[in-house]
């Protein structure tokens, strides 16, 4: 019986580590790729790994050097920091409002923008495109900005909205009877106590702005304008032979940010996920 | 509660707005000027070519035969990569479940595709899949499984293949994160008095766990259902369409349409022919699995 056991545990064991392989590989490939030198990506046989003497730094630099890609990642951070900040404020303000107060039309409201999270994104493309060139936003980074804080309320209000539930009456009470206002709940009772909440629906804010690439993709045509992901596609139009060592160098770069929040964060992200998935 | 007074009012007000307006501008303005320009024919760039033509752009949409490919594989993308992830997810989760340690260590591990961005995901894919690639040196040289290099991107089902193995792939850490959350909430008593009772795994798994999160499966099944509609970055990137339109799917065949032939009355169509069969699906898999838990109950 216990020799079964042991069987059956390593069987599993086995099988979780054949899928973790089967997760990590295409990534390794990628850093592999990135590591050799340009020419040597369609060598015969191929290799997964470089070998000892072939591996070099010299994708990477150009990407960091030459190429003028600096520009990118700093134009992802600043459309992927401001859209966060904007999206949690407003959010959590109509999360708040729409779990503390009665008014006409309250459901109908948060019915329907429940029903947005239904339409892909991408069917709005366009006459959104049409809004922007209205607006004079092509080829600038506020045309990315507002479209992409309005495509994450919905769902950041829904969570929030969820966790705000949650939090007793009393404390705001407390708050009104010491003559605190409306204002003064939100920031000294609701802020606070849904942090954990705003602090997910902020990580996966800021994971959808990094990298989206439909709508960067239509807007932004400008090099000195173009967030990563697009940044990164943009190898295709413009050489003949796909550079593939310059491609996975510069994915592999504009992961890294991924990671670290991944890393650091860990727990908001299941919290996030799950609490959707169970309630469901 | 309540807002009473009239400055509660003004306070309320001014924190709804900034999000209302954000959100209506940018998002419900663009759902209705959908609705508008479907019913017209708008051809971008020409500003004047804005003609009212009724259902035109539906009938056109629905007799194209690019649109019906299109659709087809939309369909086929999601059925095969929406039970595939759901499947596969449920297993890794279960596996993860049932053991103590390095837990922690695989649901990292799992998660990592699905952060990893669609664009990275599909331009690693389509390098592994290149004829001259990794994957068909595995087969063909090492394995012998094949005789020569599979053209894996220069045909319809080939790049098909790969778009829907990528989105097996990207998927099973989600699928695995909310399916374990729902494993970790069914009773352990359960498992115990049905352990007593003589139940072997595999009865427990159909009699207690998938009953018991039923309620998961649908919140995966719906928005699954909707990503699965939603594919695009992985075709762009990938095959772009290619060859000769026979991997587009509705978004890029959608896009193609409006930017690459001006054509905004036309996609506006396509996204609303879209956007209700998401809706109708939506709604027939809530009632599928309310219907399926009232038999239950008899």
């Amino acid at each position: 019986m216990k020799a079964k056991k042991v069987i059956a545990l390593s069987v599993k064991y086995l099988l979780l580590l054949l899928g973790a392989i089967i997760s990590t590989l295409p990534m390794l490939y990628m850093i592999s790729t990135a590591l050799k030198p340009n020419g040597a990506l369609y060598v015969f046989p191929p290799r997964f790994f470089p070998s000892a003497d072939e591996i070099t730094l010299e994708n990477f630099g150009y990407i960091l050097n030459k190429g003028g890609f600096l520009i990118n990642f700093w134009n992802s951070i600043i459309v992927s920091v401001i859209t966060v900040a904007i999206a949690a404020l407003v959010s959590s303000a109509l999360a708040f409002v729409l779990a503390r107060f009665r008014f006409v039309g309250k459901k109908l409201l948060f019915g329907f923008i429940i029903l947005t999270m239904i339409i892909p994104g991408t069917t709005m493309i366009v006459p959104q495109y049409e809004l922007a060139v209205g607006l004079g936003v092509v080829n600038k980074l506020m045309g990315l900005i507002p479209f992409y804080v309005a495509w994450v309320i919905p769902f950041s209000t829904f969570m929030i909205k969820g966790f705000i539930e949650n939090i007793p009456k009393e404390f705001d009470e407390a708050v009104y009877i010491d003559g605190g206002s409306l204002y003064t709940v939100y920031f000294r009772v609701a802020l606070p106590l849904a942090s954990p909440a705003i602090a997910s629906v902020t990580i996966f804010n800021f994971l959808t702005a990094w990298e989206e690439f439909p709508w960067a993709n239509t807007v932004i045509n400008d090099d000195a304008k173009r967030t990563l992901p697009i940044a990164i596609s943009g190898f295709f139009g413009q050489h003949q032979f796909t550079q593939w060592g310059y491609v996975f160098a510069l994915s592999a770069l504009s992961l890294i940010p991924v990671l670290l929040i991944f890393v650091m964060f860990q727990k908001y992200f299941v919290s996030g996920i799950q609490a959707g998935g169970v309630k469901g | 509660m309540k807002i009473g007074t009239n400055a509660n009012r003004l306070r309320v007000a001014s924190l709804l707005l900034p999000g209302l307006l954000i959100f209506g501008a940018f998002t419900v303005y663009p759902i209705l000027k959908l609705l508008v320009m479907s019913f017209f024919e708008w051809d971008f760039g020409s500003m004047f070519n804005q003609t009212f033509i009724g259902l035109a752009n539906y009938q056109e949409v629905i007799q194209d035969e690019y649109f019906q490919i299109a659709f087809q594989n939309t369909i086929i993308y999601t059925l095969v990569t929406v039970p595939g992830q759901m499947v596969i997810g449920l297993l890794v989760a279960a596996l993860i479940n049932s053991i103590k340690r390095f837990r922690v260590g695989f649901r990292v591990i799992y998660y990592l595709p699905v952060i990893t961005s669609w664009v990275i995901a599909s331009l690693i894919f389509r390098y592994v899949f290149n004829t001259e690639g990794l994957l068909n040196y595995l087969l063909n040289n090492i394995l012998s499984l094949t005789s020569s290099n599979v053209r894996w991107l220069d045909s319809r089902w080939g790049g098909m293949i790969v778009a829907m193995v990528l989105g097996i792939w990207k998927g099973i850490g989600w699928n695995m994160v909310v399916f374990l959350a729902a494993l970790q909430s069914v009773p352990n008593e359960l498992y115990e008095s049905a352990e007593i009772d003589g139940a072997n795994v595999l009865q427990r798994f159909f009699r207690i766990t998938l009953p018991s999160i039923r309620g998961t499966i649908l919140f995966a099944l719906v928005m699954l259902t909707i990503g699965g509609f939603n594919v695009f970055t992985s075709i762009k990137m990938i095959t772009g369409g290619a060859p000769a339109h026979q991997t587009e799917t509705l978004l890029t065949w959608m896009y193609y349409k409006a930017f690459s032939t001006g054509k905004f009355g036309y996609s506006a169509a396509l996204s609303f022919i879209m956007a209700l069969t998401l809706g109708l699906l939506a709604v027939l898999q809530f009632r599928l699995m309310q219907s399926d838990k009232a038999g239950d109950a008899l």
